[in-house]
């Protein structure tokens, strides 16, 4: 029987079982195998059927060029190997969706994109036409300084920078060699690298005092839009590191690189471009104006915080529908619940509300409320995610009303990030994370930064659109914002 | 007394326009100005607040809620002096320096006026020495300092230290709050008092007034 390597396990299945089958519970298959959703996408080397129809409909060239495959569909015809991601990347397809452009690589032979989330760190590693060789993502080493940006500020500041920016180059270079090992080459061979990040991330990676990011006023002295070298960050190879353009202190070369993704300013029309983490950051796109801001959603979103949350593993809720008057839910590997993440707690509220177990102010008829038991929401969770999605919430409406625009008269809302992606627009809307009224005109993106990173990578054209688009970028504080507040307090009812 | 029931359940319910109608009624009745206070808008307001700690209503309703108490709480402030009525204590209350958050302070703010203190708002980012001074100049018995980031509580060891130097932590207790804050960390820095809410605030500051009433 074919031998099958679950990174680095070895696994026997019958010859032409689905891929799946040697995966068990470290794939998720939210359509049933259907090869629907895509979700079950995995990498692999070896020996594997061609990719069929249904495949080709739902991976991209660049994917399936890497070895994309989705696990439902492939089937073992021998020895082969299959990488799956772990730690919060349920993400197999790490890189968000990228427009249509013709790829013009300064680089020679490789170069890598890589994106410093504040959470996970993921990286696209590309050969000498601009074709996709590899990508890998990683916890972001630095969260035992915080799960949060400010913790993290507050620690350099106590003199822990140096540790901090060993730690993350350490884990970028860890990333780019493991990608050039599954293109089968040195990772000196790299020879360009672009790294985004929102902007205290970028002060952290290159050493800078983030001072100027921990008070009142939080104005960056440095917004980056530089070249300095691979080896002064300890990445591989002898090139020049590019570090994209940051809009302000707290909306970054992340929304920079999301926005190019996004194409969010070389259409004509509004467009609102939101990535909802810990923080969330916005951008508005109106009549040539670019408004941006960041407004703190806190961890709940992440799992973290609420009574039984957890990160998107295997166990976690995921998804809840109410069928026949009763809550139903769907668990990350098909494993008995042990928690819910961010969009099983968004889902899980659209259905309380709907079942009447939860009232437009909040309050709930039974505390905890049972989602799949043993897992619950309290009372003390749902008031968490009330002030964590009337945050987002309100800095989308804040910069509507700067703009002097109401939500219907945009025409799309982009939603870059992780968990972004797995949300359900529809229960976002319900509980008024996303306005409700746009939630018809919602496009998904994954991870933009990461696809804004990698044009920037492909086509150094972009890199002065970029720059402007940045420099441009007027940044709405929020904090002292009377609007915000009234929309912050408002939108905290469901 | 039906009429203060109906202000202090309209107030409950956040009805603004309501209880401004009622407390003038009251008021035209020749109901006590003390009693109007106590048995209709701080009564409610307290309702409001053992409420908001249990969880059972949030920041919205609290919000609400204060606006129908202030407004009610305008039409008696002109009467309150004639009548002898006196702010159960004095608190002065703001956002540490660097720090620009502003709700949690001013859900702090409201729940201690909903107990009957007189506070004086500073807004947000305040410089250490600027409670002090206003303590003093103002007769507080309490200086409360709000943070929410890791970043700027460490501001708040800046005002003790402050009312330490002025010489006034005999008279002046300091209370601290926010999100990052813990008892370790009031501790640590040597305040008085860290509460974890606002509504368990607004019960420590109304004590520590009695206390030093005494």
């Amino acid at each position: 029987m074919p031998v099958v390597t679950v990174n680095g396990a070895a696994v026997t299945v019958p010859e032409n079982a689905p891929l799946s089958q040697a995966l068990g519970a470290g794939v998720e298959m939210p359509c049933g195998g259907q090869g629907r959703c895509g979700k079950c996408r995995v990498m692999v080397r070896g020996a594997v059927s061609e990719p069929g129809e249904t495949e080709r409909a739902r991976l991209t060239a660049d994917e399936l060029a890497a070895g994309v495959r989705l696990a439902c569909q492939a089937r073992v015809r021998g020895d082969c190997a299959v990488t799956l991601q772990s730690a919060g990347g349920d993400q197999i397809r790490l890189c968000g969706e990228m427009p249509a452009f013709v790829r013009r690589p300064a680089y020679r032979p490789w170069g890598a994109a890589l994106d410093i989330g504040t959470t996970t760190l993921a990286g696209c590693l590309y050969g000498p036409g601009g074709e996709l060789l590899a990508q890998a993502s990683a916890p972001n080493p630095q969260s035992r300084w915080g799960a949060d940006v400010i913790s993290r500020i507050g620690a350099a500041l106590q003199g822990e920078g140096p540790a901090l920016a060993a730690a993350i180059r350490e884990a970028l270079a860890a990333l780019v060699r493991e990608m050039a090992a599954a293109a089968g080459g040195p990772a000196y061979q790299v020879d360009r690298y672009v790294v985004t990040g929102n902007t205290a991330m970028l002060y952290l990676l290159t050493g800078a005092d983030p001072d100027c990011l921990s008070h009142a006023p939080f104005e960056a002295d440095r917004r980056f839009g530089e070249a300095v070298r691979a080896d002064a960050l300890g990445l591989p190879g002898a090139g020049q590191v590019y570090l994209p353009r940051c809009m302000a202190a707290f909306v970054g070369a992340d929304i920079t690189c999301a926005a190019l993704a996004a194409e969010l300013c070389t259409r004509p029309g509004t467009r609102m471009l939101a990535d909802i983490g810990t923080n969330g950051e916005i951008a508005l796109w109106h009549g040539g104006q670019l408004l941006c801001c960041s407004t703190a959603a806190g961890p709940a979103f992440e799992g973290a915080g609420l009574s039984m949350g957890m990160p998107g593993r295997a166990g976690a809720v995921d998804h809840v529908t109410v069928e026949n008057g009763a809550l139903r839910a769907h668990v990350i590997g098909g494993a008995a619940p042990r928690g819910i993440c961010g969009s099983g707690v968004v889902d899980a509220l659209a259905c309380l509300l709907e079942t009447e177990t939860l009232d437009e102010t909040g309050y709930l008829e039974e505390d905890p409320a049972p989602i799949a038991p043993p897992v619950s929401l309290s009372q003390k969770d749902v008031r968490m995610v009330q002030l964590a999605k009337s945050a987002v919430c309100a800095g989308m409406r804040t910069l509507l009303k700067t703009a002097g625009l109401t939500g219907d008269q945009v025409e799309e809302l982009a939603v870059a990030g992780g968990f972004g992606s797995y949300l359900s627009v529809a229960s976002a809307g319900r509980i008024g994370l996303l306005p409700p009224e746009l939630t018809d005109r919602v496009r998904v993106l994954g991870n933009a930064a990461l696809a804004g990173a990698s044009m920037l990578l492909l086509d150094p054209a972009f890199v002065p659109a970029a720059e402007a688009m940045a420099d441009a970028a007027r940044a709405v504080d929020l904090s002292t914002n009377p609007d915000f507040l009234q929309a912050y307090t408002d939108g905290m009812f469901f | 007394m039906s009429i203060l029931t109906d202000i202090s359940e309209n107030l409950q319910r956040g009805k603004a326009k309501v209880v401004k109608e009622l407390v003038q009624q009251a008021i035209d009745q020749g109901i006590p100005v003390q009693q109007i206070l106590d048995e209709g808008l701080l009564a409610g307001m307290n309702v409001v607040g053992e409420k908001f700690k249990n969880n059972e209503v949030f920041v919205p309703e609290v919000l609400v809620a204060a606006r129908a108490m202030n407004m009610g709480a305008a039409l008696l402030k002109p009467l309150m002096k004639d009548a002898g009525v006196e702010a159960a204590g004095k608190v002065c209350i703001g956002t540490v320096k660097g720090d620009l958050h502003d709700i949690g302070k001013n859900l702090v703010k409201m729940m201690m006026e909903g107990k009957g203190l007189e506070v004086i708002d500073l807004g947000t980012d305040v410089a250490p020495e600027t409670y002090v001074q206003t303590a003093i100049d103002q007769g507080c018995q309490i200086i409360c300092c709000s943070a929410l980031l890791t970043t700027t509580m460490g501001m708040m060891g800046e005002v003790v230290k402050k009312a330490d130097e002025a010489g006034i932590r005999d008279k002046v207790k300091i209370m601290v709050g926010g999100a990052p804050v813990t008892q370790a960390f009031c501790d640590q820095i040597g305040a008085d008092r860290y509460t974890p809410d606002a509504a368990t605030a607004a019960d420590v500051a109304v004590s520590i007034c009695q206390a030093s009433a005494c």
